[in-house]
């Protein structure tokens, strides 16, 4: 199988949750082809809006950055895991970055699904995904539901399923893998 | 009380975002002459002035774009900075999420967050105004933006008057929540016409990339 991990940490150096992930990485090469990016070691800028992806470049990005690595990895992956430390409630602003730029990906051609507008496909096929974060010390169940559906509307818009959503503070690096393993 | 305006729109000056603040404030100034402090997320270089301007303001409102049924990036990076401040006067909180997509729904999720959100800043929750269908604004005649623009200047006199949303005002942008059977049966005819796509083809044609329109780069 193929897998993309998206690294969100905010940080930079050495941190629990990077090195949680190497691991994670380490022991899913196994058995699987991954990608692991460390979104904030790379040179992303955020989406502009300017939707010259949809109708200058149809389905390329015109900033000239490292997102292009990250476009063709997520789309040729099977699956997909979203990683982040939570900040302010939410995943990452660095992980936010680049789920936003994902739109590339998209057509710009609108179908009416369960009596919502949403974007067509560009891929025949989107890989499903997983979250995989770290809790605040003021995180609630609250917040947890709300990054939960968020991430639910993100699979309605990009044609695929969140498989799963773990801690990295109580799931042990095994179990992850077992659960992506099995998908 | 003076009012803070934050533009969240990754489109900075150039966006939809800023022809609804203008509307807002034409209707806010009928009632309130002082300046509204107007402050673009954007640009970057200004994060610790900006944070030092919402350390600062009393009543604050933030408007955006959705971006994937969320904020943009630059917004979520503008929430973690406001977030390691320690608030040391009382503030009320506002929001307004418009997105291209013409129903509401998309935004309601985004709206449980703003709301946690606010309450993690200890400060006051004013609600969320949430309108669909503003993408193109800015090259619509003026008979098809009158009524958002009026309800956008009602909705900035009644802030200026009661420093709150007003509830029936709220709940006119919201409409449609989702889609009609009425407009399901007019997309299905304009789909069949080729009318549904016609803003992105006409666009795509515009820039020479109506041929390319299927590309997939990256397989």
């Amino acid at each position: 199988m193929k897998i993309t991990i998206l690294n969100g940490d905010m940080n930079t150096g050495d941190s629990h949750f990077s090195d949680y992930l190497i691991n994670l990485t380490d022991k899913l090469r196994e058995n699987n082809s991954v990608n692991l990016f460390h979104l904030n070691k790379m040179n992303l800028h955020y989406c502009i809006g300017c939707w010259s992806c949809w109708w200058k470049t149809p389905g390329r990005c015109i900033i000239n950055d490292d997102a292009e690595k990250i476009f063709k990895s997520v789309i040729n992956s099977d699956f997909v895991i979203f990683a982040s430390p939570l900040m302010a409630g939410f995943i990452s602003s660095c992980l936010k970055k680049i789920t936003d730029r994902l739109i590339v990906l998209l057509h710009p051609y609108i179908e009416i699904r369960n009596g919502e507008s949403h974007h067509k496909k560009r891929y025949d096929k989107y890989p499903d995904f997983g979250l995989l974060l770290e809790k605040e010390k003021d995180t609630d169940n609250e917040d947890l539901n709300i990054i939960k559906d968020i991430y639910d509307r993100f699979a309605v818009n990009f044609h695929s399923q969140r498989k799963y959503m773990k801690f990295i503070d109580y799931d042990k690096v095994e179990d992850i893998i077992n659960e992506t393993n099995n998908i | 009380m003076k009012l803070t305006i934050f533009n969240g729109s990754p489109r900075g000056e150039q966006s939809n975002s800023t022809i609804l603040i203008e509307q807002f404030l034409i209707g806010y100034n009928i009632i309130n002459s002082d300046n509204v402090s107007i402050n673009y997320i954007l640009k970057s270089k200004l994060e610790k002035e900006r944070k030092e301007i919402f350390q600062n303001a009393d009543i604050i409102l933030i408007f955006f774009p959705l971006y994937t049924d969320c904020m943009p990036g630059i917004v979520k990076k503008f929430f973690e900075d406001i977030a390691d401040l320690k608030i040391n006067k009382s503030k009320k909180i506002g929001f307004i999420v418009q997105s291209g997509f013409p129903e509401a729904i998309h935004s309601t999720f985004v709206e449980r967050y703003l709301n946690k959100f606010t309450k993690r800043l200890k400060c006051e929750y004013l609600g969320t105004v949430i309108k669909g269908g503003v993408e193109g604004i800015k090259i619509m005649p003026p008979f098809m933006t009158k009524k958002l623009f009026s309800r956008f200047q009602d909705l900035g006199e009644y802030f200026a008057k009661n420093e709150c949303f007003s509830p029936e005002i709220k709940k006119k942008l919201l409409k449609p929540y989702k889609m009609s059977l009425g407009r399901k049966i007019m997309f299905f005819i304009f789909s069949k016409t080729g009318m549904a796509n016609f803003y992105w083809n006409s666009n795509l044609k515009k820039n020479n990339a109506f041929e390319k329109r299927f590309d997939k780069p990256f397989v």
